[in-house]
């Protein structure tokens, strides 16, 4: 198996791909025959190539370099200077990988990850083609990993998954999602379809709502660029966040088969009521953070970041309150919420249920019970807890809501692998479960779209604002507060 | 859940390290042998002023005050916050985490520690605090200063839903109930005196041989209170009760030296005295005690309580204690008046 990666020299391949595919060498479990090759322009020797690597992995692996492997993995790396967008642009490559193959013993499988801006996802795979590195399905394997973001609205996700589609069957194209990826995310469904006490209880008699919160401490850093041009409902909340819903709320799948389970996944995607026109203004709320405090620093509004215009309308923070219109969960709103510069990194799905008649325990108002609350934690914490009251023990009636805590670190000890080694053993071992499919991706943009286009017609208009290092602004609580409930901070 | 600590991991750390290194102990304490399971039922902020004492030394924070005694009978993340006023925001300037592990072997529980100092601003504070609490859980403030002295700042009483004190460390009974005004008047959070507990037999023997505040009996009576020394803000809060429900008090006193003596020398010597009419009572450690003229003598034990059994209850208790608020509430206008 061959592993090329278009832009093998950039910050992804730095912080994920190369740290993923060596702790997966470590682990024994890449295929014994390998060779990764890294692409880029500016040209690099392959010795350079593995110091860049090393660098990389010395840095971001979970696992700490050993020398004995280290050696063995170097050996498998390589790189070619190439212009993906130029004309036999890919003369050279074709030829190196013939070498090295032939070198490594290699067959020519394939698998090609677009590691570059998402500009070049449609000029590379139209230069594969060109070049005759796609061979035709029943020959050797050839599989294409597309990374985010697929577009930047419906019709620029077209061009792009058509481009795909001229040169690539839909089985041969691996869209990353790396939250699907996650340890804890793949728990949900294991949750959900491998116990008898969770899945009774999800649906409209008994769940109240749901939270999915995805917070993330940094502010914009480096990557205005691209952030400018995105904002959080594009960058977080048309992938992860839906992604996380559909697994949270997806029928039960009735094989693992991996097309089986994106249906499920595609179905709940197809369920959410569309949020259009006046719609948008009462259910969604989107904000920008101002200068404000992290971890006792002073942290400045986003407007002051480098790379960010001064008169920028790109909301850093989007909540929404969302309706699935199917038999399980009609009534049910779920509110899902993400933003820059909140007070701490982390994901969380919250399954609330319904609060126990007022009849004993909380029959005086004062006197409110928790309602039964199962946290999934998606990171950093991993693991998920369920709240329950219990009676605090003495001779009066008093209750607690207690924790039952499951706690990754301390119940399995290691570190879980990172999401970018199950994905990339997963697209080795071509199994699509955890990528998305072509519909998916398409059915997610369609249902945001007119929530953009919303918001650009009414340009700063209801655009708010929160200092940095708070959990948002306050029409973000509003929006849950007038239904009678309250966010759960993570 | 009593239980002396079986084993303590402890790590110096970077305040943006805290997470990453918590779940490192974890994970630590996950290979070992017996499976330790995280007991977490709130987060408890325990504040402390900075002093000389500690140093750069993080674990010495954690010294004087029974935080692992009370972290073993509530298990909580315990965050223990040396903090003062600063003006310019910053990052804490050191910190430290740690595992706690109680219980037998076939029923290990451990607590998170989160040890941090900081000098900053309101708001920096803030949100160093929002940084390392958890939302799911109830949040208290465990005050261990002398609240006469420095009062909890706003951010404290932002992310808690309680405070924890003990009016007994009060050095200026007046001092004390100015600070507690805010409190009282804007009920921001749950009030939990630990020295309100120790009124509790007096209380109940009281209403016991008199009956119910608001009953007939207490009406025109003039109750005196006298207290032995450093018992001055325990008088104010049996003041503040008897006058939150009408009941006529006169200022508590100190007790005249000599009674003071003898109530020491005497076994579990009085710390407070009380005159109603012609009914005598006393609270002291061991029990109050209640002597009238027409009836036998009556007395109510004080349940043996250590401040960390004291702190682990008002943890547990998630209601306002109204009684106890009323009776701030009528101190503070004493004050004020
Ligand atoms: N970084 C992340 O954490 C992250 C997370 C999620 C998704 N992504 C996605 O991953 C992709 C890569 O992101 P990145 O952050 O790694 O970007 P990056 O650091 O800018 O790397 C891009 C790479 O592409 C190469 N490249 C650019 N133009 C090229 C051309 N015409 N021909 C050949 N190579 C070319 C660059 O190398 P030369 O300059 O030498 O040509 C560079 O190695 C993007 O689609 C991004 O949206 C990144």
């Amino acid at each position: 198996m061959t592993i090329v990666i278009f832009g093998g020299g950039g910050d992804l391949a730095r912080r994920k791909l190369l740290p993923a595919l060596y702790n997966l060498h470590v682990d024994g479990v890449l295929p014994p025959r390998i060779a990764i090759v890294g692409v880029g322009r500016k040209p690099m020797s392959d010795d350079d190539y593995r110091a860049f690597a090393k660098a990389g992995v010395e840095k971001f692996s979970r696992r700490p370099i050993e020398a004995h492997a280290w050696e063995a993995f170097a050996a498998a790396l390589f790189f070619v200077a190439a212009e993906v967008d130029g004309e036999q642009a890919l003369a050279p490559l074709g030829a190196r990988l013939d070498i090295v193959e032939h070198e490594r013993g290699l067959n020519g499988d394939r698998i090609y990850y677009l590691a570059i801006p998402p500009t070049l996802f449609a000029p590379t795979v139209q230069q594969l083609a060109r070049s005759r590195f796609v061979p035709p399905p029943e020959g050797r394997i050839a599989r294409v990993i597309v990374e985010k973001p697929i577009g930047r609205d419906l019709q620029s996700a077209r061009v792009i998954n058509d481009a795909i589609a001229e040169v690539f069957q839909e089985p041969q194209v691996y869209r990353i999602d790396h939250y699907l990826g996650k340890e804890t995310v793949q728990n949900i469904l294991v949750m959900r379809f491998a116990n008898s006490i969770f899945e009774p209880l999800f649906n409209q008699k008994y769940v109240d709502h749901v939270q999915i919160t995805v917070a993330e401490e940094e502010g914009v850093g480096t990557r205005a660029g691209y952030y400018e041009q995105a904002g959080a409902l594009r960058d977080m909340v048309q992938n992860h966040i839906l992604q996380l819903l559909a697994m949270v709320a997806m029928e039960p799948p009735h094989s693992l088969d991996a097309d089986v389970i994106r249906d499920e996944r595609l179905e709940v995607l197809k369920s959410l009521r569309p949020i259009e026109g006046e719609a948008v203004d009462a259910n969604v709320v989107r904000a920008q953070y101002g200068p404000g405090f992290i971890l006792g620093k002073a942290a400045p509004g986003y407007t002051e970041e480098s790379g960010v215009a001064p008169a920028s309308t790109t909301e850093t923070y989007v909540a929404l309150r969302v309706c699935i219109d199917n038999w399980r969960w009609a009534g049910v709103p779920f509110f899902l919420r993400t933003g820059k510069r909140l007070p701490k990194r982390a994901s969380e799905i919250s399954v609330h249920l319904k609060e126990v008649p007022p009849i004993l325990f909380n029959a005086d108002r004062s006197a409110r019970l928790d309602p039964t609350i199962l946290s999934i934690r998606i990171q950093p914490d991993e693991g998920f807890s369920l709240g329950i009251n219990s009676k605090v023990p003495g001779p009066h009636v008093q209750i607690y809501p207690v924790k039952m805590d499951f706690h990754y670190g301390s119940t399995f000890g290691g570190s879980s692998p990172e999401a970018y080694e199950r994905l990339l053993l997963d697209v080795i071992a071509g199994d699509a479960t955890l990528f998305m499919r072509r519909d998916a991706v398409e059915a997610a943009w369609q249902w945001v779209m007119p929530i953009l286009d919303r918001w650009a017609e009414r340009g700063r208009d209801g655009l708010a604002a929160y200092p940095a290092g708070e959990w948002g602004p306050s029409e973000g609580e509003a929006l849950i507060e007038s239904t009678g409930r309250r966010w759960m901070a993570p | 859940m009593d239980g002396a600590v079986a084993d303590r991991s402890w790590r110096a750390s970077t305040p943006e390290a805290i997470d990453a290194d918590l779940a490192a102990l974890w994970r630590d304490v996950g290979r070992g042998e017996t499976s330790v399971a995280r007991a977490v039922m709130s987060n408890l902020i325990v504040f402390r002023s900075p002093t000389s004492a500690a140093g750069g030394d993080m674990a010495a924070l954690v010294g004087g005050v029974p935080v692992e005694e009370v972290a073993a009978r509530h298990p909580s993340r315990v965050i223990v916050l040396e903090h003062c006023h600063g003006e310019a925001p910053r990052a804490p300037s050191a910190s430290a985490v740690g595992i706690l592990t109680f219980g037998p072997p076939t029923a290990r529980y451990g607590v998170e520690l989160i040890v941090v100092r900081s000098a900053c601003p309101e708001p920096s504070l803030l949100s160093i605090l929002r940084r390392f609490v958890r939302g799911d859980i109830p949040t208290s403030i465990w005050w261990t200063e002398d609240m006469s002295d420095a009062a909890p700042s706003d951010a404290l009483l932002t992310v808690g839903r309680q405070l924890v004190y003990d009016s007994r460390r009060w050095r200026d009974a007046r001092r004390g109930a100015a600070a507690m005004a805010p409190l009282v008047r804007h009920h921001r959070v749950d009030l939990a005196d630990l020295n309100w507990r120790r009124l509790a037999p007096l209380r109940r023997a009281l209403t016991h041989a008199r009956g119910q505040l608001k009953s007939d009996a207490w009406r025109g009576v003039d109750v005196r209170v006298s207290h032995a020394a450093d018992e001055a803000a325990l008088a104010w809060l049996f003041f503040g009760w008897l006058r939150s429900d009408g009941v006529g008090c006169a200022d508590p006193a100190p007790m005249a030296e000599a009674a003071a003596t003898a109530a020491r020398d005497r076994e579990g010597g009085a710390l407070l005295a009380i005159e109603i009419g012609d009914m005598h009572a006393t609270l002291s450690l061991r029990s109050a005690d209640v002597v009238c003229p027409d009836a036998p003598p009556l007395g109510v034990a004080a349940a043996a309580e250590s401040e960390a059994d004291a702190v682990a209850a008002e943890l547990r208790s998630l209601a306002p204690d109204r009684t106890l608020a009323a009776a701030l509430e009528a101190i503070v206008e004493r004050f004020e008046r």
